[in-house]
C-alpha cells in the first residue's frame, strides 16, 4: 500500500500557511534535511499562492503528497481557470518583475516539475525531489 | 498576525531601519507592502531590513520588496537586508535578486 497524504484545502491565502506546514512536517518524515525542507516550504506555498491567486475557484484545491520509489511527489491541482502554457514566458532576472517568479522558484528549488494545464480545465503541478 | 513590523527612521543617516518578524508570503506581504508604501511616502531614503526574525519569504514577498525598490531607485535609494537567514538568501541568490538587493 502507498503511504499518501491527501489534503483538499479551501481556496484561500491564510491556508496556504496550512499546506506549507503539512508539507514541513512530511518531508520531515521522510528524512529530508533542513535545507530541502525549506525548499519543499517555498514550492508547495508558490503552487498553492498561483491556485489562490489565479485559479478563480471558490471552492477547494487539492494537494497530494505520496513516496514514488525514492522520490517524494507533490501534486497541487485545481480545477479552476488553467492557463496557457505555451504563452508561460519565465521571469526576466535582468529586469525583475513584482509578478511571475512562482514557477521559475519551484522548477529551481525541485528535482522535477511537470505543469499538466489548458485554459478553462484546471492546473496540476507535479513537484518531485530526489530522497538523499 | 503572522509577520510584525517595526519601522524607525534615522536623520542622521538618512536610512528607514526596519525590522521584520515572522513569515512574509501571501497573507502577510500586502501588510508589508502597505507599511514600506507609507514610509516612502514620507520620506524617500535607503531602507535596511532587519531579517534576523524572518523566518520564511517567497515570491509574494519578494514582489513587495522589488516593486518598493523600483520606487526608491528613482532617487538612488537602496534597499539592504541584514542578518538574513540561509535559507532566504538561497532564494534571493537562485533567482539572482542578490545583484539588485544588498543582502548580508
Amino acid at each position: 500500500m502507498k503511504d499518501k497524504v491527501s489534503l483538499s484545502l479551501p481556496c484561500k491565502a491564510d491556508y496556504v500557511t496550512v499546506a506549507r506546514m503539512t508539507t514541513s512536517v512530511i518531508a520531515n518524515k521522510f528524512n529530508f534535511d533542513i535545507e530541502d525542507i525549506e525548499d519543499l516550504k517555498v514550492a508547495v506555498s508558490e503552487a498553492c499562492n498561483n491556485v489562490v491567486i489565479h485559479s478563480n475557484i471558490d471552492d477547494f484545491f487539492n494537494i497530494d503528497f505520496f513516496l514514488n520509489g525514492k522520490t517524494f511527489i507533490i501534486e497541487v491541482e485545481d480545477k479552476g481557470k488553467g492557463f496557457d502554457i505555451q504563452k508561460y514566458e519565465g521571469p526576466d532576472l535582468e529586469n525583475p518583475s513584482e509578478n511571475g517568479l512562482g514557477i521559475y522558484i519551484i522548477e529551481t528549488l525541485m528535482d522535477d516539475v511537470e505543469i499538466k494545464t489548458e485554459k478553462g480545465n484546471g492546473t496540476k503541478i507535479v513537484m518531485s525531489k530526489f530522497l538523499k | 498576525m503572522a509577520i510584525a513590523i517595526e519601522k524607525n527612521y534615522k536623520e542622521e543617516n538618512d536610512q528607514w531601519n526596519i525590522k521584520l518578524s515572522g513569515e512574509m508570503d501571501i497573507n502577510s506581504s500586502d501588510e508589508v507592502k502597505k507599511e514600506l508604501q507609507d514610509i516612502i511616502d514620507q520620506n524617500i531614503a535607503d531602507i535596511e531590513i532587519d531579517c534576523e526574525e524572518l523566518s520564511y519569504i517567497d515570491s509574494t514577498g519578494i514582489g513587495v520588496l522589488i516593486g518598493i525598490l523600483k520606487k526608491i531607485k528613482k532617487s538612488d535609494k537602496t534597499i539592504v537586508l541584514t542578518n538574513t537567514k540561509d535559507n532566504i538568501k538561497r532564494l534571493f541568490n537562485i533567482t539572482g535578486l542578490d545583484k539588485i538587493f544588498i543582502i548580508e
